[in-house]
């Protein structure tokens, strides 16, 4: 709680030192706040009880901690980045950041839920400064038509989600998820109303995470909103709407496992076939990143489909170790800052910037799960773990990935080219801040190294 | 005489149930066949309202409390949203000239 309460406060003054104009000032005082934030949650990790810990809606507990802890690494991250585009707009440069923090508390409350209430409210907390932020080129009509996409889609799916939980309320009569299992675990017959419910919010969540069949909105809205904004959709929000899908699934939803799994076993292959196969044929970065969170979606959901003592936590590394690469890349992209953001202006980026050319490779390699890199630790423990319980699945998704690597190297091989071969394509000049090359480094460190966490895991 | 015994015993769970649901479909057919960009914001609240609706009847049949107090949060969430829709709306609108939303279509591939 009390690490919620100081994350408010810091959006807050963020919004308000906005006035001073001073993007510097803002800058460092967001950021302190994130870190104290951050030493509120380690705090919580050794002393579990805190004076606001009585209250029972939202729940700090250690799933909760390591969740938010990278949420807000990322945001850091996202915000370092996208500094850059943030101050160009002085009046704005707050807005932007202050947002962003608002929406990182959507997400903590959306991993530490105990109630219904929480969790609704955190969803749409996480989801509407996004709506916003989407649009916050104002005078691009690309990117203002990015925001009523997702707009439209998360409006429809927070009507869906609320219709679920009416027809969950109506058959167990709490909102309280660990009263829910209570309620499954004693009752006799399951009420037909628990399972249409459990079906609309689980469309409602694969709204949410753009798994197939619900996927269509991500890529437009990735393409059209801005980069940072781009990064914060792909890293944070899909790590608070995957918190909280394995939260209720395993907690609310244990007892009906046998109802939802073959579901979740259909959709995972098929998220992972949609975003693989749609992901060949991209010219356009921004999309191509879609369609490959899209496929790392997929891959996600094995963690729910098998679900073990580890599920969680190889969830957790999963994303965090795609986060890092996404964001590597979409900083990558802002150096590049092609108007129309084709894969071919990467062409001689290798050469031209060799630090930036070799962390874009390093994510591109880390995205396609190559060895000594942080994103095949996250497929091997998500394969490992399943692999007894569903081969034919870890098939699939072992053919997946031999898909996706054939994208992600030829985008490597765009990067290492010579450059200027051909005329149309005017060479952008790799422009890049210190922050960026703090972003980037950090990126390529955790995306190196990051295996060696697993020595604690 | 159906009239009376209604009137007699209250109107049962099942009513508000059905209505809620069909008030809830026609939302979410208002959403996937309009092309109005507004009319679809309507058709969204008008879910939520389904919704609550949906709710009330619960508390009231289960007797407790909780989902009344729900309610207000959909309320709070749906002012949210609509402020935030109406405004993308207005943005598009600039730039865009049309609420049409057949005509958004320059994010495609």
């Amino acid at each position: 709680m009390l690490a919620l309460i100081i994350l408010f406060l810091t959006a807050l003054v963020t919004l308000f030192v906005g006035f001073a104009k001073k993007p510097l000032l803002t800058l460092s005082l967001s950021v302190l706040g994130l870190l104290g934030t951050a030493a509120a949650l380690i705090c919580q990790w050794y002393h579990p009880s805190d004076f606001l810990s009585s209250y029972e809606g939202v729940n700090m507990d250690g799933f909760a901690i390591l969740f938010s802890l990278v949420a807000i690494i990322f945001t850091i991250l996202i915000i370092f980045s996208g500094f850059e585009q943030f101050k160009s707009r002085l009046d704005h440069t707050a807005d932007y950041i202050g947002l962003l923090i608002f929406s990182l508390f959507g997400a903590i409350v959306m991993v530490s839920f105990q109630d219904m209430f929480m969790f609704f409210l955190g969803l749409e907390i996480l989801s509407i400064p996004i709506y916003v932020m989407a649009g916050a080129r104002k005078d691009d009509p690309l990117s203002s038509e990015s925001s009523l996409k997702y707009f439209i889609t998360g409006a429809f799916a927070t009507g869906i989600l609320l219709f679920g939980i009416a027809w969950l309320y109506g058959a167990t009569g709490t909102f309280k998820i660990y009263e829910i299992q209570q309620f499954f675990m004693e009752a006799e017959q399951i009420s037909s109303l628990a399972y249409v419910g459990l079906l609309f919010i689980l469309s409602a969540f694969l709204f949410k995470i753009g798994a197939a069949p619900f996927h269509f909105w991500s890529p437009d809205v990735y393409d059209g909103a801005p980069a940072p904004v781009t990064g914060f959709m792909a890293a944070v929000v899909k790590l608070g709407a995957f918190g909280a899908f394995i939260k209720l699934f395993t907690i609310a939803f244990s007892e009906l496992y046998d109802f939802w799994m073959p579901a979740l076993t259909f959709l995972a292959i098929l998220t992972m076939f949609v975003g693989n196969l749609s992901a060949i044929r991209q010219v356009r970065f921004k999309r191509l990143l879609a369609y490959s969170s899209i496929a790392h979606v997929g891959y996600s959901l094995i963690t729910m489909v098998v679900l073990t003592n580890n599920s969680a936590l190889n969830l957790w590394y999963y994303l965090f170790s795609y986060g890092f690469a996404t964001i590597a890349l979409i900083t990558v992209q802002m150096i590049v800052n092609d108007r129309e953001d084709r894969i071919e202006a990467f062409k001689g980026l290798g050469r031209a910037n060799p630090f930036v050319g070799f962390v874009a490779v390093v994510a591109l390699l880390a995205l396609a799960g190559v060895p000594p890199l942080m994103g095949f630790f996250g497929k091997f423990l998500i394969f490992a773990d399943a692999i007894s319980q569903n081969p034919a699945l870890i098939a699939v998704a072992l053919l997946n990935s031999g898909i996706g690597i054939f994208y992600y190297l030829r985008t490597v091989i765009v990067i290492l080219q010579k450059p200027g071969v051909d005329n149309e394509i005017e060479q952008s000049e790799f422009k890049t801040t210190p922050l960026q090359l703090i972003v980037l480094g950090i990126c390529v460190l955790a995306m190196l190294f990051g295996g060696g966490l697993l020595m604690v895991h | 005489m159906v009239l009376a015994t209604m009137l007699k015993s209250g109107v049962s769970l099942e009513f508000y149930v059905i209505l809620a649901t069909i008030l809830f479909t026609i939302g979410v057919l208002g959403v996937l066949i309009r092309k109005n960009a507004i009319i679809i914001l309507m058709c969204v609240e008008l879910m939520l309202n389904a919704v609550n609706l949906l709710m009330v009847a619960f508390s009231t049949y289960h007797g407790t409390g909780d989902a009344q107090v729900f309610v207000f949060f959909i309320m709070v969430v749906a002012a949210a949203e609509a402020t935030v829709g109406l405004s993308i709306l207005v943005l598009l609108y600039r730039n865009r000239k049309t609420v049409d939303v057949g005509m958004f279509n320059k994010l495609k591939g």
